[in-house]
This record gives C-alpha cells, sequence and structure tokens, in this order.
C-alpha cells in the first residue's frame, strides 16, 4: 500500500542507529542530552529508560492501532507515553536510587521527548508490531549510544574519570561538563559523523537510507 | 459526528484509561514499599555515619530552615545494650527490639538547609553535648558542577570538626581555626558554613537549652 518499499528489519535497526539518530542526524530531545550526559553513569542511565520507553510506546500504539479512532489518537498516544514513563521512573526511584536522585528530572521529562511521540505518531500508529518494535529498538538504542559517545567525552575530558575511576591525571577541563561544554561535545561530535558520512558514503547517510 | 464514533471514542478512552491506569497502580504497589524501605534505611545509614559511636538515634522535633522542612535528633550512647527478640501480637512476627540500659546523651543531629549559589544545600550536622561541630555532611545540593560541588569533598568538610559557632566563619586565606572558604566556590563554601551549619548550630543550642525536649514551632 505505501510508495516506499516495505523495510526489513534490520534496515529499520540501522535506520533508528544511523540514518536518523535522534541527537546527531535529528537534533531533537537536546535538552535532556545535554543535562545529564557530564557522566557517563547518569547518561548510561536515561539513555536505558529512553530505550524501555520508545520501544515499549512503538509496541503499545502499533498494537491498538486499529483500536484507537484517528479522531483521538494523540491523547492516548499521550497517555500511552506518560503511563510508561510513570512506570519507568518508579522502577529507577526503587532500584537505582544512586542514579535517580541526580537525574531522576529528566527521566519524568521523557513525557516531552520529540522523538518518543514522532515514531508513535509517524511510524508505530501505521506498521506492523514487528516493525514498530524494530524500530523503537532502533531509535532507542540509537539515543542511548549516543548518550555513551557524549558522555563518555565529556566525563574523559571534564573530570578525568570514567564511571567515577580516576583514568587521566592532571588537570581537566571543567568547561566540558558544565552545559556549554555539552553544545562544544555535542556540536564537535555531530561534525565529525557528517565527515564520516561525506567522506565514506557520499553524504548519503551511513544506513543508506538518509 | 456519527454516534458510533462517539460510542467508538468513549470506549477507546475508557478502555486505554482504566488499562493504563491498572498498570501503572501494579507497579506502584511493587515499587512503592521498596523505594519507602530504601528510603528509611539511607536516612538511618546517613545518621549512623554522623556519630558512629552513638547506639540510638532517636527524633527530637522538627524545624524550618528556609521554609524546608527539617529534622534534628538526639545521639544516645548506652552503658548496656539488650537485644531482645519481641513477638508482634498481629502479625506474629518476631523483630528485634533494641533496649538500652543507663543511656548518655552524647549529642546532636541536625538536619538544616543553606541557600546556595544555585540550590539549596541540605546538610547534617552533627555537634557533641558543649555545642562543638563534630561532623557535616552534604546529602543534597544542586551547585555548579567542578566549583560549588566541591562543598561535598572531605578536604572542606573535615574542617568543621572542633569547630565551635564563633568559628563559623568563612575566610578567603589559609587558616585553621575558621573555614577556609573553596576557590572559585565561596558563596557555596558561605552557605555551608555561615547559614546552614552556623543556624544548626545556633537553633539547637537554643532549643536544648530552652527545655529539655521542646517543640520549635
Amino acid at each position: 500500500m505505501s510508495l516506499i518499499k516495505q523495510k526489513s528489519n534490520w534496515e529499520l535497526l540501522k535506520h533508528g542507529l544511523f540514518g536518523e539518530n535522534t541527537i546527531f542526524r535529528m537534533a531533537i530531545s537536546l535538552c535532556p542530552a545535554i543535562a545529564v550526559t557530564n557522566s557517563l553513569k547518569n547518561g548510561i542511565t536515561l539513555g536505558v529508560a529512553v530505550v524501555f520507553v520508545q520501544v515499549m510506546v512503538n509496541v503499545t500504539v502499533s498494537a491498538l492501532r486499529n483500536f484507537i479512532h484517528p479522531k483521538i489518537r494523540i491523547p492516548i498516544f499521550m497517555f500511552i507515553i506518560a503511563g510508561y514513563v510513570s512506570i519507568i521512573d518508579m522502577v529507577m526511584a526503587a532500584y537505582a536510587r544512586e542514579a535517580y536522585r541526580e537525574i531522576g528530572l529528566y527521566i519524568q521529562i521523557i513525557v516531552a521527548f520529540a522523538s518518543i511521540f514522532a515514531r508513535a505518531e509517524v511510524f508505530a500508529s501505521k506498521n506492523r508490531l514487528d516493525k514498530a518494535f524494530f524500530d523503537g529498538l532502533g531509535m532507542g538504542v540509537g539515543f542511548l549510544l549516543a548518550m555513551i559517545v557524549i558522555s563518555f567525552f565529556r566525563e574523559l575530558l571534564g573530570k578525568g574519570t570514567l564511571f567515577g575511576f580516576p583514568v587521566v591525571a592532571g588537570k581537566p577541563l571543567l568547561i566540558m561538563i558544565l552545559p556549554a561544554g555539552g553544545f562544544l561535545a555535542v556540536g564537535l561530535l555531530m561534525g565529525f559523523f557528517n565527515w564520516i558520512d561525506i567522506r565514506f558514503y557520499g553524504g548519503k547517510g551511513a544506513s543508506g537510507a538518509a | 459526528m456519527r454516534p458510533i464514533d462517539m460510542m467508538k471514542i468513549t470506549l477507546n478512552l475508557v478502555i486505554v484509561y482504566v488499562m493504563g491506569g491498572l498498570l501503572i497502580a501494579f507497579v506502584y504497589s511493587k515499587a512503592s514499599p521498596v523505594m519507602y524501605r530504601k528510603a528509611q534505611e539511607e536516612k538511618q545509614a546517613a545518621l549512623k555515619t554522623m556519630t558512629p559511636e552513638a547506639d540510638i538515634i532517636d527524633k527530637l522535633g522538627d524545624w524550618e530552615p528556609h521554609e524546608k522542612h527539617a529534622e534534628y535528633y538526639i545521639a544516645k550512647k548506652c552503658g548496656e545494650l539488650k537485644v531482645e527478640m519481641v513477638k508482634d501480637e498481629k502479625t506474629g512476627e518476631e523483630r528485634e527490639v533494641k533496649r538500652c540500659l543507663n543511656e548518655t546523651e552524647i549529642g546532636y543531629i541536625v538536619e538544616s538547609y543553606g541557600k546556595g549559589y544555585s540550590s539549596y544545600i541540605n546538610v547534617l550536622v552533627a555537634v557533641d553535648k558543649e555545642y562543638v561541630v563534630q561532623k557535616v555532611n552534604v546529602l543534597h545540593h544542586a551547585e555548579t558542577p567542578g566549583l560549588g560541588d566541591e562543598i561535598e569533598r572531605d578536604y572542606f568538610l573535615n574542617q568543621f570538626a572542633g569547630k565551635t559557632v564563633e568559628h563559623l566563619v568563612v575566610v578567603k586565606k589559609e587558616t585553621k581555626e575558621d573555614i577556609q572558604a573553596i576557590t572559585g566556590a565561596t558563596i557555596s563554601s558561605r552557605a555551608v558554613t555561615e547559614d546552614a551549619v552556623k543556624n544548626a548550630v545556633l537553633m539547637i543550642k537554643g532549643t536544648a537549652q530552652e527545655g529539655s525536649t521542646g517543640h520549635q514551632g
């Protein structure tokens, strides 16, 4: 029915990981990405929460896509997203207290992530369950990978540590763990990935789908 | 809009919201006891590290620094500590009850807040019976990473041990008598020293001298 050829699950996964990576390609959800990436542990915690919410929202929306009346799909998507965010929020508050104390606020803010809502509306509400699952997984893990890369460099340069363990001796570059350093890190990494894209893939995107 | 659409929409909303509500309620019922228990344990552990020699830490009352709720406690040491197993009549479970004989009060622990550079700094202060500061611990804050967050470090907090209230003053040069400011974080250092800790010591001094277990309105 659709004009474009139905993509395989692997293509969907790659698409989310590289071709339409939330941070480096779409440049959305940057606010939490900059706020929590001052340490590797925080970055990974938020990334994992996003993977959970993205996958569960995609699967639920896809499963209910023939049941939801088109006129009220937006409030229902919002409710589904808010529900899963509440769940991951409570689970982390109970079982990952250390990290939750630092980034709890940003877990709740996942409700307003453009990337999650966009995938529910654009993809999951129009596609089969398995396709929606792989799309959500690709998008979520793409976000997680971006968080790992950004927070790796920021913690290493800004504090000279990784996961809180000292790695580099000497005075760290303090600016890297301040908000300004977040913009610097994201901008430089985005430029680096664009350079790779143009140099090796002729500007078509690493997945060949951009 | 046709009546059938109205029906469908109503049904949609009701079913999705009820299902979602049930799911959230289920997770909450599992997670909330764990959350509560861990928060209590963390609080007890935090109090315990404040006065390691105390056997019993009892709540004395509440006070409100910066319109925030905070508690203060009394630390007691037991001449003799008896641990008894008591059977709960309702549940039939056995639990440990510590009984303290010949207890002596060794000091107070006060929770306090100070207005920092970008947040309220939440601290615990332990003082002895002469209101000399024994230990200060930062529980929570959101000061600037790399500058203000140095208030958590031992080199800053260790300065507080043995200070009386007159010496809770921040100075910007090297000092043994007073508290030395952290380079680049004078406001955060002041907030901890002259706001949070000093007010806590003054409060407990006032309250404890007024009456033994008086509450402050």
